[in-house]
């Protein structure tokens, strides 16, 4: 019994150690997404505003040191910036939008080429929508920690002799917290101090967020090119007031190490 | 088939959502009824001014028909806001932005810059940050203060206080000033007080129902921070007229409750509703007031602030003209008269 907690302590350093004899890429993948989308939120204004996006996108994604057959880890990160344009087109709402998530995800390898993921991930989301010619009621703040269910299903196949990817993957913010003024009060009365009821326990029924996106990854060797479509909806409704954002992005995206479908080092890549 | 039927279960949900957004038409009617839902959910003085908004607005509404085009909508709009009897109020298209004027056009003006700046400032003063100011009568200090729009360095209020320190009394003058940013009233009031103490209440609708409103909301003043210039302990006048509005209006109500402060002159105009802004389907953007603030004693101030009960004064246009101004006049013979009003 003096020496179960030796044997504890070997297996705690050495067990990860023997897992790592397994390689493990990290799948690095880097996009520039352009596209259009509208934003609406009743404390600006009663109108849907639309216009142009631009975004980037990176993620990193790495089979988990424990289980690296069944199981990913993922962080990503975005940056969106908008300029909108009301229907009559005489005033601006720009919004600007940072978002960061990690996850952990179970995948199965089906046949045909397929694989499947699910998991969860923990996801902050922060921005402003901001519309230049209110005085007192500017902008609309965007605050939202959650924690999202995602799913994905990936096709590995040969295209023109190139190992391709098509993937699917949905991300859906499930609960969490979210950011609202009262139906009337201004910022100013936050800057005096007023900060009751701002904060909002989010669910799927008052903070409903999904998106999805379509990937076909085409895989040249030391690089890979992906070229994708990605739809994002998002909305908050608290305290008599709504906010809705939506977009269609097309996004061109770059991994700088490849997928390495035909190198043996891969066989745990995350994507397939 | 897991991420099909989330995919369908999401839309649903979308379309779920997407019934919160208001759907108006923009024409004439549709114009029309936005502007009335916008300001009947958000007004915040109906009550007070006695004003059946439904009825109002049902009353203008019969007068547009689908042919009526956009400066006879425009014009009809605007006499509805004017049924609000409120400075704040403002309907803003490509061509013109409404304004109702009679809170101060149907009151003496009490004031006239030229005389101001001719006959006591005799063009020869000290001015920073916006700020006119001298010593009158070697021991007064004046300070002319017309717009709170642009935000007030503390350092520049520093230097204008250090260069009157040597003075008995002070006369801040805000005639003609129109409002602005309320955080210049903390930037002032702080220089005149030794303690934190409460200088209003405001207020917000929680909902678009009627006098739907949030507890009152005390908002403090505290003394500036160390080390910068402060003017205690003398008597201050502050001089007042009909066009003092919004955060000017604000400002009197605040400094009427300090014991060494005096308000002379006429009552202010009031606007002591902060705005909100919107806009119609036709992009003209609407602006009214939202959020009363009260004065200390919770009490309106939306119809204007009167001065101190015996200073009451005002200028006739024939007497501006002629030089003389009768509220710095009465002001500077009277500012040692009583050391503290109370």
């Amino acid at each position: 019994m003096k020496k179960l907690p030796l044997i504890i302590a070997f297996l705690w350093v050495f067990l990860p150690a023997l897992s790592e004899e397994l390689p493990r890429p990290v799948v690095e993948q880097y996009r520039l997404e352009g596209g259009k989308g509208t934003a609406f939120s009743s404390y600006l204004s009663p109108m849907v505003y639309s216009g142009d996006i631009i975004q980037a996108s990176a993620e990193w994604s790495k089979a988990l040191p424990s289980a690296p057959e069944s199981a990913i880890m993922r962080f990503a990160g975005s940056a969106q910036l908008t300029d909108l344009l009301n229907p009559s087109q005489t005033a601006k709402m720009t919004t600007t939008r940072a978002n960061f998530l990690y996850g952990i995800e179970l995948r199965k390898r089906l046949p045909y080429s397929l694989q499947a993921t699910s998991g969860t991930s923990i996801e902050a989301t922060a921005g402003v929508m901001y519309l230049t010619r209110n005085g007192n009621n500017p902008v609309s703040v965007i605050a939202n920690p959650t924690f999202a269910l995602d799913a994905s299903l990936s096709w590995k196949f040969n295209a023109w002799k190139f190992p391709c990817l098509l993937l699917e993957r949905l991300h859906l913010p499930s609960v969490g917290a979210f950011f609202m003024p009262e139906y009337g009060q201004t910022y100013y009365e936050i800057y005096l101090g007023e900060r009751q009821n701002l904060a909002h326990f989010g669910w799927l029924g008052n903070n409903f967020r999904i998106n999805n996106r379509l990937s076909l990854i085409i895989d040249c060797g030391r690089t890979a090119w992906e070229l994708g479509y990605s739809y994002d909806y998002y909305s908050a409704k608290a305290n008599h007031i709504f906010n809705r954002t939506t977009s269609h992005l097309l996004s061109i995206g770059v991994i700088p190490h490849g997928l390495g479908i035909k190198r043996k080092a891969a066989i745990n890549s995350p994507l397939f | 088939m897991a991420i099909i039927g989330v995919l369908i279960c999401s839309i649903a949900l979308c379309a779920c959502h997407d019934e919160d957004i208001p759907q108006y038409i923009d024409d004439p009617y549709g114009n029309f009824d936005a502007l009335t839902k916008i300001v009947g959910d958000h007004y915040c003085f109906f009550e007070e001014k006695g004003i059946d908004w439904q009825a109002t607005s049902a009353k203008y509404r019969k007068l547009i028909t689908p042919r009526t085009g956009q400066v006879e909508l425009f014009l009809i709009m605007s006499k509805l806001l004017d049924e609000l009897k409120d400075g704040h109020v403002n309907l803003s298209s490509r061509f013109s932005t409404s304004y109702y004027r009679k809170w101060w056009s149907d009151y003496p003006q009490d004031f006239n810059l030229r005389t101001l700046q001719e006959y006591y400032l005799k063009f020869n003063n000290f001015q920073t940050s916006g700020i006119s100011y001298t010593v009158m009568n070697d021991s007064i200090g004046y300070i002319y203060f017309p717009s709170f729009s642009t935000e007030v360095s503390p350092v520049s209020l520093d230097y204008v206080l250090a260069l009157l320190r040597e003075t008995k009394g002070l006369i801040i003058d805000i005639r003609n000033n129109g409002g602005g940013l309320l955080t210049n009233i903390d930037t002032f009031v702080g220089r005149f007080i030794n303690e934190e103490f409460t200088g209003g209440y405001i207020r917000h609708k929680l909902s678009a129902t009627p006098n739907d409103f949030s507890q009152p909301f005390p908002v403090k003043y505290k003394p500036c921070e160390e080390g910068r210039m402060k003017y205690m302990d003398r008597p201050i006048m502050l001089l007042t007229n009909r066009s003092c509005f919004s955060a000017a209006n604000d400002f009197t109500s605040v400094m009427k409750e300090l014991p060494n402060v005096r308000i002379v002159g006429a009552r202010t105009g009031g606007g002591g509703g902060l705005p909100f802004s919107s806009e119609l389907p036709n992009g003209w953007a609407i602006r009214f007031s939202a959020c009363p603030i009260n004065d200390c004693h919770d009490k309106i101030t939306e119809f204007g602030i009167d001065p101190t009960p015996g200073y009451e004064v005002h200028c006739t246009p024939q007497e501006l003209a002629n030089g003389k101004d009768a509220i710095l006049d009465f002001a500077l013979a009277n500012i040692f008269s009583t050391e503290s009003k109370r």
